[in-house]
């Protein structure tokens, strides 16, 4: 049987020192407040002795990662140093730079803006890489009327499109998997957005990431048993306090939910 | 052979994930090296075949290379030879991926798309999933269940009798491992299972070139 996943979500920012340019780890919490964590490479040396079962890596600058070295030369080390499947997002513009991430060790290549533009993208992506390396992530926020509206650009801007909607839209351009992102929740612990979550579950048939919320243990739980996530991504929680990935799975295995065994 | 004296020669076609695989390889103390020329077979000990894209991209990639001929006249002479996802389903003899392509045909049978039937069953197949050895493999054996990660949406099916060393679910039975002689092929990513993904590669390691 398929097991559900546990998955820490490393944002990047870009921090320059003298003359160097470094890639550092932070959290957000509602897309803005950015807080510096540490170095990216020994938190994900961390996670993976922690059993977590695949790593989010996102770069949160708005810069395109076409010629960015330092993301790239960050993602090569993750692939080197670790032996976890990496999904990495942030910048892909072009079908090219689905290659560039693929060929530096990604295992997937999320895209969030491009993916609303130029949904076409989509396409050209999975029928040259296969739509299983295709993740399109998805930010949302509760709007004024109350219900769940794609927001782009960090979650900034509005789109007035509504979120089942728009994942039906990418599932049909060839997306292999959906990030849904309640961006209100982002680093605020209170839980997930349940209800949307099992919306867009029910909406398509490819495998959808659930993030946003996690404050507890027992919130990634609810996200498998009453959301129907197939995995459950995670940054602020994994980043402060003295949470981390086996203590989620405890939780989760205790709850009857199959995840990966590890002897 | 002891790993410290393996050498994997590393298909490079532009089709894979080379580096994750060499690291992996790095990490276990074999040396590997990309295979740009039939004249390199000869000095690796293993070969492996990698493939991430869709069917037809990767077999006319690899027909690109023109190294096939020579690969199957190694595999023949008891060089082992591992194909990973796309590499594995190479080996078989078609793939209907984007209307149909020619595979290696080494191993024989067809790698069909994968049916979803949510909520349950979604596609592409992503995650760790359970297989079930049902042949010896190394240090795993018979009856064996060991958690790799899967990441695709095709898979291969009704491989040659016998072919078969693992089995996994995901709706109908597919086959996760097949087995000919030297030529194995994993449907899952070893390379990023994990501690029990690089058990698989040291098993892979431990087959000796007869």
């Amino acid at each position: 049987m398929l097991k559900k996943r546990i998955i820490p979500k490393l944002l990047i920012k870009h921090r320059t020192l003298g003359r160097t340019v470094r890639p550092v780890l932070v959290t957000t919490r509602g897309y803005g407040e950015v807080r510096e964590v540490g170095d990216a490479v020994s938190q994900a040396k961390i996670y993976e002795a922690q059993f977590a079962d695949e790593l989010i890596v996102l770069n949160i600058d708005r810069s395109p990662i076409a010629g960015d070295e330092v993301m790239l030369s960050l993602i090569e080390r993750l692939a080197t140093e670790t032996f976890m499947p990496l999904v990495v997002g942030g910048g892909v513009r072009a079908v090219e730079d689905f290659g560039l991430l693929l060929g530096r060790g990604a295992d997937k290549v999320s895209i969030n803006q491009m993916a609303f533009q130029e949904p076409e993208l989509i396409k050209a992506a999975a029928s040259r890489y296969g739509a299983q390396c295709i993740v399109v992530s998805i930010d949302y926020r509760v709007n004024a009327n109350g219900a769940p509206e794609v927001f782009v650009d960090q979650a900034s801007r509005p789109t007035g499109v509504d979120v089942v909607t728009f994942a039906k839209r990418v599932h049909a351009y060839g997306a292999g998997e959906i990030l849904l992102t309640n961006a209100d929740r982002d680093g605020s612990g209170e839980g997930m957005d349940i209800l949307v979550l099992r919306e867009v579950v029910n909406a398509v048939p490819i495998p959808v990431i659930a993030s946003g919320g996690c404050g507890l243990a027992a919130h990634f739980t609810e996200g498998f048993i009453e959301g129907g996530a197939e995995g459950v991504a995670a940054g602020t929680f994994f980043c402060f306090r003295d949470q981390n990935p086996m203590q989620a799975r405890a939780h989760v295995l205790t709850a009857g939910v199959p995840i990966r065994e590890v002897r | 052979m002891t790993v410290a004296s393996a050498y994997v020669g590393i298909v490079d076609y532009q089709a894979g994930n080379v580096h994750s695989i060499a690291s992996a390889f790095d990490h276990l103390g074999a040396r590997t090296s990309a295979i740009r020329d039939e004249r390199d077979i000869d000095s690796f000990s293993h070969i492996l075949l990698p493939g991430v894209g869709a069917f037809g991209y990767c077999a006319a990639q690899l027909a690109r290379t023109g190294l096939a001929p020579a690969l199957r006249q190694a595999v023949e002479a008891g060089k082992p030879l591992l194909g990973i996802c796309v590499g594995m389903q190479l080996l078989a003899d078609w793939g209907e991926e984007l209307g149909g392509s020619e595979g290696l045909g080494w191993i024989g049978g067809a790698v069909r798309a994968m049916a979803p039937d949510p909520p349950k069953v979604r596609i592409p197949h992503v995650g760790w999933n359970e297989v079930t050895f049902t042949e010896p493999f190394g240090s795993f054996s018979l009856g064996e269940r060991a958690d790799f990660y899967f990441d695709h949406s095709f898979s291969y099916q009704e491989p040659g009798q016998g072919a078969v060393v693992g089995t996994c679910d995901h709706g109908p039975q597919f086959a996760a491992i097949v087995r000919r002689g030297a030529l194995v092929g994993a449907q899952f990513h070893p390379e990023k299972s994990q501690a029990t993904g690089l058990r698989f590669l040291k098993s892979f390691l431990d087959m000796a070139a007869c």
